[in-house]
């Protein structure tokens, strides 16, 4: 199975759970496609910043990210799903965002 | 009159008028009229102001002030006390000057546009107009943190008010989510401003710097670490940055086409001045940029990506929007003079470009009233000339020569590049590769592709004053393009002062 079939499969699941109406369309399907590689490759570029702070951290976290990517693709239809207009959702993003950055801001100053 | 009471009429001018605005129901002519001239005179005044601070109440720092200086006792003149701000403090250079004069010019368009495209102008519309750009305005200039939040509120409701009044469907439930998490933020915000002042004792940005400078506070104490979090916190609600990008950019949608202009830039400038008051604030910590940066590069990706995959044009352009923070925030997150000057030029290039298109689109929901890509197509034929500017606002968007956010995108991947981060560099390519795509998929299904049969075109005549707008806004994109020097010039003292 192709690629594009992996997501074109995808989006049917999503839109079937959403109960969404709208027709998958080609123009859909590759901008899934686009959003999904560059998603991946932005991710792995950033990724090559830890360097920074050691080499083969660097190395380790891009290993890592490449097999959690190649298993858990596609990736852009989960996240466009959960990133929807919800209040529940937002909330809950919101919340998590507040904890994660409390504590990197507490934690991550206290060990630079 | 004193020449630096300009400065505060920065401010008080649009409060005033949009008071007044608003006791105008249903008297058109004058509201027009009133609108107008504001408007006019909103973007001339900060041309006209003398660089330099303004006292509210007239309460200099005793260091000022040589008749109470004298006799003073040492107890006194001999500490920190003497340089303190007792009273509210604006601060007006050349930064603020080309920040406050382009918000201005951007009101001044969105007030054009909605005079002539709404047949009867609503006050309460401008009151919120107004309201917005001058609490912006007064954010961009105060150099008190409390004074800023009040302004920060202030903004928040005046959005809200603007999304309410635009009649599209499902804009109360978007202005209501917007206001639950905004209760969320602002006194999260507001709790880390009463950390500081608890702990320094001031809520003068200057002072607190001071304070942390000399050694009076420890600026690593957890306390104030907790404080910085919670104003980081603020500052992403506030400018629309992850977790916010989701509900700005339906914000962005919920508004008409002239208040999406308008919101995109209060969301541009809230960052750029509240970002502009962190890293004064907590630069000493190198944690700082580090976040900064990071959470940029999440909103460029996050942004971007999603845009790519939205079908309702003004959801694209929402999330393109929130997109380009990231490249104002990672130049502010380098930390270098050239980083920081690049990063607020991209802010100046992006709060443009984006009322552009906003401007532009808006012109496709004036015709057909719908926003949904699914259901357009063959808007060339209908006014070839409007698409065209349309394309060269994309263009602009996208970073491509010889327009304004070229020069800035080129700016900034030097700054990456020279700070030793080229794969910020790299990833900012990449998205602006990917904005371009984004914007063509839109273009082509608005514009290029036939014309789908139960379109329906009105035959309202897009009104002149909207193109007037969409080409000055291009004249504006393609002199900072060529000309960046104009924009640079008047950035980099204040970004030199934050390094």
């Amino acid at each position: 199975m192709s690629f594009y079939d992996i997501i074109l499969k995808r989006i049917r699941k999503i839109q079937e759970k959403a109960e969404e109406e709208e027709p998958i369309t080609n123009v859909t399907v590759s901008a899934m496609l686009t959003a999904e590689l560059t998603l991946i490759a932005s991710v792995l570029v950033a990724v090559v910043m830890v360097r920074l702070i050691h080499p083969v951290l660097m190395i380790i976290m891009i290993a890592a990210v490449l097999i959690i990517a190649l298993m858990v693709m596609p990736i852009m239809p989960r996240l466009r799903r959960e990133q929807n207009d919800d209040l529940n959702n937002m909330m809950f993003y919101v919340v998590v965002a507040l904890g994660i950055i409390v504590a990197l801001f507490y934690w991550g100053n206290l060990n630079v | 009159m004193n020449a630096n009471a300009l400065i505060a009429v920065m401010v008080i001018l649009p409060i005033a008028s949009a008071l007044f605005l608003n006791l105008l129901h249903k008297k058109d002519r004058t509201i027009k009229i009133l609108a107008i001239i504001t408007a006019i005179v909103i973007p001339i005044i900060p041309l006209l102001t003398p660089y330099g601070s303004h006292f509210f109440g007239g309460y200099v720092p005793l260091a000022q002030n040589a008749t109470l200086a004298q006799g003073l006792p040492s107890l006194i003149t001999g500490t920190q006390l003497f340089q303190f701000h007792p009273g509210i403090m604006y601060v007006f250079t050349s930064a603020q000057q080309l920040m406050v004069f382009v918000l201005g010019l951007i009101t001044f368009f969105a007030i054009f546009t909605f005079l002539n495209e709404t047949k009867r102008p609503s006050g309460v519309y401008a009151f919120l107009m107004f309201m917005g750009t001058a609490s912006v305005s007064a954010i961009l200039l105060s150099d008190d943190i409390f004074n800023i939040f009040v302004f920060f509120e202030i903004a928040a409701l005046a959005q809200v008010g603007i999304i309410v009044a635009s009649g599209i469907k499902n804009n109360y439930e978007t202005a209501l989510k917007y206001t639950l998490l905004g209760n969320i933020a602002g006194p999260l915000l507001l709790l880390g401003i009463v950390i500081l002042l608890g702990v320094t004792g001031n809520v003068n940005v200057t002072d607190m710097v001071f304070t942390f400078k000399q050694g009076y506070v420890d600026p690593n104490s957890p306390v104030i670490l907790m404080s910085m979090a919670l104003i980081a916190f603020g500052w992403l609600y506030a400018s629309g940055l992850p977790p916010f990008h989701t509900i700005k950019s339906a914000v962005y949608s919920k508004a008409l086409p002239h208040g999406a202009a308008l919101l995109q830039a209060f969301s541009v400038f809230t960052l750029v001045a509240i970002g502009i008051i962190i890293l004064r604030l907590f630069s000493y910590n190198p944690f700082t940029n580090i976040a900064i940066i990071g959470i940029s590069v999440i909103a460029m990706i996050l942004g971007i990506t999603m845009a790519i995959v939205q079908t309702d044009y003004k959801r694209i352009l929402g999330y393109l929007a929130v997109g380009e923070l990231g490249y104002i925030g990672i130049g502010l997150g380098l930390g270098t003079a050239f980083g920081i000057t690049a990063g607020l030029f991209q802010a100046v290039n992006e709060a443009i470009i984006t009322s552009f298109l906003f401007i532009g689109f808006g012109t496709v929901l004036y015709k057909t009233r719908t926003s949904n890509t699914r259901k357009l197509g063959g808007m060339m034929y209908v006014n070839p000339k409007v698409a065209l500017l349309v394309l060269l606002a994309g263009l602009a968007m996208a970073g491509v020569p010889p327009l304004n956010a070229f020069q800035s995108k080129l700016m900034l991947i030097q700054a990456a590049i020279q700070s030793g981060l080229p794969e910020l560099g790299i990833i900012m390519i990449l998205l602006s590769i990917v904005t371009f795509m984004t914007f063509m998929k839109a273009f082509y299904t608005i514009y290029m592709r036939p014309k789908p049969k139960e379109l329906e075109i009105l035959d309202n005549k897009i009104p002149r004053s909207t193109v007037i707008s969409m080409v000055a806004l291009l004249i504006i994109c393609v002199i900072l393009g060529l000309f960046p020097q104009i924009a640079t010039n008047s950035l980099q003292t204040l970004a030199a002062g934050l390094v």
